[in-house]
């Protein structure tokens, strides 16, 4: 078997982010917002501060480890709520009547029109900003791809050989979907999953970056880039580590769904490494 | 044909209804008393209610509701709480400047898109093939607006040749509006081309693959003229798809690169209706999005159903 490269790379490099994650909850260097103006702006390098510190005279590292907690947080979380939602939809759609299915697929289209960035700045407006209102915007553009991903899924799930066996063997309907359908549809989730994963990060990134996501005390790339760019010019460095953070591990689990796409469905290998 | 077309335009209207009720319920319902909100923490309540008057706000919301579908219509979008202003006169104006950036942004993107993507294809499994297809997987990974940051700082930083940001209005000075909207479309277009390549790759994979590719072939033409006389018009209809799907992520991105290089365009204007609770203004603007957006996906499927006969009879 030739070795997925893209499998590969990808799970290292999400894994090396979910570490960091997860060691910021326990140990940081400094507190990523105590301010200490002495130290302003150090450059990269320094002993104390690896990677410098910000106008403010916060540790660069520490910023960026949380900011990778909160990444991972949010686009796992809208993802992880998508894709429960979603699944359930989405079979619900595909094993029930022309009526029901017609109701969820129109009302998944309609809801996938609507552009994603827009919604999320009026749930913004409304509920105001935060981590858990990003999480629900999120939600609320990926759950509709979810659903017809898996409707669609178990719709040619549903008119395999076994199906009919299990039928004639006198399982129910709900019975018969979630002891075959379901297993047989968990690889196209996982990948859809690890797709959106990403995609939330980004999204996460762009609406803290607008203002309308995670604030301070919270901490995200996205933030720290927008209030580094006040500074451009000043300290071009802190423009780049949020930034290539956020590229490390979007294209980590992109590589990942990637990878996973060709092992768990060899018949459309279209990986790119 | 005629089914069909009646068929999207019942789900043109739907989606257009069914938008509207959701973004009237999600910004009234939740926003509270919206004339409260404008005035502040110390006004009293007589003048609450005088501007709830003002404004109608003091009617019950189906009648609110109908009211301001009825105004759309008739090109009426509400006007300002705190100026006045008829929101249509804004609109107009920031469109002057967001439509130039988006579209330009979209035709640079598919000016990368195409090419990279056939080249990649033709070259899958080697490893200029492999290269094109990491730059891609690379450029969907990078923000938009992080894209824009580093681009201002390279050409207007250090290089000095083009504005970081701001904006010269198209009346006083165009050479240097124009001049403003280079970087935040080069940021829109690369991204955006970084995006479809992905698309366009697979979609001529697909074509590659298919019998009348072969068949051209062995008519005695060459590859690349079987791929672009056979293979491209069949793989258009992905690709037309893509840019369907691709509105979304290029309003996104616009709203984006408007703010990384201050381009007082539709979408800062949004934003900062936002940040003043200005619902009315917030609630017609994005209704106007919406409107496009669908509008543009009825006409992906219209030009899906000239380009590709078979979608007409399928369901």
């Amino acid at each position: 078997m030739r070795l997925n490269v893209s499998l590969i790379i990808g799970a290292i490099l999400t894994f090396c982010a979910i570490s960091i994650a997860v060691v910021s909850t326990f140990w940081l260097p400094y507190n990523p917002n105590l301010p200490n103006i002495p130290n302003r702006l150090l450059a990269a390098g320094s002993a104390e501060h690896w990677l410098g510190t910000d106008v403010l005279g916060r540790d660069i590292i520490s910023q960026l480890m949380v900011g990778a907690r909160t990444s991972i947080v949010v686009g796992a979380g809208g993802a992880t709520i998508s894709l429960v939602l979603g699944a359930i939809m989405g079979l619900i759609a595909a094993a029930s009547g022309k009526i029901v299915d017609e109701t969820i697929s129109r009302v998944a289209d309609i809801m996938l029109s609507i552009p994603g960035m827009v919604t999320a700045l009026v749930l913004a407006a409304t509920l105001g900003s935060g981590a858990l209102t990003t999480i629900f915007a999120l939600t609320a553009f990926f759950t509709p791809s979810f659903t017809r991903v898996a409707r669609s899924a178990a719709l040619s799930v549903l008119q395999e050989d076994f199906i009919t066996a299990a039928q004639l063997y006198g399982r129910g309907r709900m019975p018969r979907v979630a002891r075959h359908v379901f297993p047989n549809i968990a690889g196209v989730l996982i990948v859809q999953f690890t797709l959106y994963f990403a995609a939330g990060i980004l999204t996460e990134a762009g609406l803290s970056y607008l203002g309308v996501g995670v604030t301070r005390p919270g901490i995200s790339w996205g933030l720290m880039l927008s209030e580094a760019q006040n500074q451009v010019g000043v300290s071009s460095p802190l423009a780049m580590w949020p930034g290539l953070s956020i590229v490390i591990v979007v294209l980590g689990l992109n590589l990942m769904g990637d990878g996973l796409r060709d092992v768990l469905d060899p018949k459309l290998s279209k990986s790119i490494l | 044909m005629v089914t069909y077309l009646i068929r999207r335009l019942v789900f043109f209207f739907g989606a257009l209804f069914a938008a509207s009720v959701l973004i009237f319920i999600l910004i009234r319902a939740a926003g509270g008393n919206v004339a409260a909100i404008v005035l502040g923490r110390h006004a009293s309540a007589n003048a609450i209610d005088a501007l709830a008057a003002e404004y109608g706000l003091d009617r019950p919301l189906p009648v609110q509701y109908i009211d301001w579908i009825k105004g759309m219509l008739h090109g009426d979008l509400g006007r300002s709480f705190r100026t006045g202003e008829s929101v249509a006169d804004l609109v107009v104006s920031r469109l002057s400047i967001s439509i130039p950036l988006a579209l330009s942004g979209l035709i640079l993107g598919l000016i990368i898109a195409i090419p990279a993507g056939v080249f990649a294809a033709r070259n899958a499994g080697r490893p200029v093939g492999a290269f094109v297809g990491l730059l891609s997987q690379i450029g969907i990974a990078v923000p938009v607006f992080w894209a824009g940051i580093l681009l201002s700082l390279l050409f207007g930083v250090y290089l000095g040749l083009l504005p970081t940001g701001g904006w010269v209005p198209w009346s006083v000075d165009p050479i240097q509006s124009i001049r403003s909207l280079v970087l935040p479309v080069i940021s829109l277009g690369l991204i955006l081309g970084a995006v479809m390549t992905r698309y366009v790759r697979s979609a001529i994979l697909d074509v590659m693959n298919q019998d009348y590719v072969r068949t051209a072939r062995a008519c005695g033409m060459t590859e690349s003229q079987a791929l672009v006389q056979v293979g491209l018009r069949n793989a258009s209809l992905p690709i037309v798809t893509v840019i369907g799907l691709q509105m979304a992520e290029l309003i996104g991105g616009t709203v984006i690169i408007e703010t990384v290089f201050s381009i007082p365009g539709l979408s800062r204007m949004i934003l900062a209706n936002v940040a003043a609770r200005e619902v009315i203004v917030v609630q017609s603007t994005v209704m106007l999005i919406i409107v496009f957006v669908i509008f543009v996906n009825l006409m992906v499927d219209l030009l899906y159903s000239v380009l590709d006969p078979r979608t007409r009879l399928g369901q």
